[in-house]
């Protein structure tokens, strides 16, 4: 029984699918029988709008689909991962914060790779660029929200950094660094950008 | 210049010049190549290690940024005498001494020679923006950033942040 209502109302939620321009992948109880749309579709769920309308004892609770303008196509819309469906496969970085904003929660943490469709390796890669991302200051509105009244105890020097690799706590001082054929480096930007596009003869350098 | 009389052409060849570096947002290390460069006089085809060097003022010695995790795992140490070996971090260094780290690291890419102390008494480190007068009245040319400093969200614009296509629904 509740099956069958789960599956009724996936049929209405199709009849009301706008055609969208940007792909999005059908959940996992659409998978299950559903009548398969021709090809040429390209389904998303269009952003609804709640509302809510009181009648004498009835309460109707209806999500409106608002009509959002289509946005610019993808220049590659067969791929299955956004960065791949726009061709930005090695060529974004920490400092381009308009495409990492738009997989971050709004106090900073990632989106799970499930809702926006990243495959593994790109998500971790964006990940790895939130992060820095952050540790560089380049998201100063995307912090955890403090309790109110919460006074911090001690001041943090504010230092400015940039491609910082691994959390400032977990780092310790090398006090002995050794000699030039064995020293133990300080590891700049991280090793899963190093296919990145790079326009400059020199090699990317991440041992300092 | 071709148009300048003899004794202009001397001048202008022979002063000693002050250049000004901001170092806000910039790694020390390249603050500290470009410093040592003019303070040796290397930038100038009428160089000769008998001092031609000119006068560096970097400001905003406070605001340095390191790369990577160098904050945390640099270390400076410091040998005075037997039992007196300190070591501490970038971070601590920083606190106690703003100007230091630009300084240590300008001092280790001067030539280390006897000209070297003459040509650190031509580097003047101030951690804010403020200048003395007399040192402000005498700069000549400032210098490019060597790292250009990336854009924080909150400086895009409302336009530019709709403009960028949405990636996925």
């Amino acid at each position: 029984m509740a099956a069958r209502s789960v599956l009724m109302s996936i049929w209405t939620s199709f009849t009301g699918l706008k055609l969208g321009v940007t792909s999005t992948r059908l959940s996992a109880f659409q998978r299950i029988n559903v009548p398969q749309l021709p090809t040429l579709t390209i389904q998303s769920r269009g952003v609804r709008q709640v509302v809510e309308k009181q009648e004498d004892k009835t309460t109707m609770i209806e999500g409106q689909i608002l009509d959002v303008p289509a946005g610019p196509q993808p220049p590659n819309p067969e791929a299955k991962c956004p960065i791949y469906r726009w061709n930005l496969q090695h060529k974004y970085n920490y400092t381009d914060v308009l495409l990492l904003s738009q997989f971050i929660r709004s106090d900073g943490g990632m989106l799970p790779r499930r809702i926006t469709g990243l495959c593994p390796q790109e998500h971790r890669k964006i990940a790895i660029c939130v992060q820095m991302a952050h540790r560089a200051g380049l998201l100063p509105d995307h912090k955890p929200k403090l309790p109110e009244g919460h006074v911090p105890k001690r001041l943090k020097p504010q230092l400015n950094r940039y491609l910082t690799r691994w959390s400032i706590k977990s780092v310790k001082p090398i006090y002995k660094a050794g000699l030039k054929w064995c020293k133990k480096r300080m590891s700049v930007g991280h090793p899963a950008l190093k296919n990145n596009v790079r326009y400059s003869v020199k090699p990317l350098y991440i041992k300092h | 210049m071709s148009s300048f009389s003899r004794s202009a052409q001397q001048w202008a060849t022979f002063a000693r010049s002050w250049f000004l570096i901001d170092a806000r947002m910039q790694p020390p290390g390249k603050i500290a190549v470009m410093c040592s460069v003019r303070l040796q006089g290397k930038h100038k085809p009428i160089y000769h290690s008998l001092d031609c060097g000119d006068h560096v003022v970097v400001i905003n010695t406070r605001h340095i940024a390191f790369s990577g995790n160098k904050w945390e795992q640099k270390v400076y140490s410091s040998h005075t005498y037997p039992g007196g070996f300190k070591q501490v971090t970038a971070a601590m260094l920083h606190q106690k001494d703003p100007k230091a780290i630009v300084k240590l690291a300008v001092y280790g890419m001067l030539p280390k020679n006897l000209a070297r102390r003459t040509m650190m008494q031509r580097l003047h480190l101030f951690p804010d923006d403020e200048l003395p007068d007399d040192i402000r009245a005498n700069l000549t040319e400032e210098l490019p950033q060597p790292r250009e400093i990336p854009r924080k969200l909150s400086e895009y614009t409302q336009e530019e942040i709709d403009a960028f296509p949405r990636l996925w629904t």
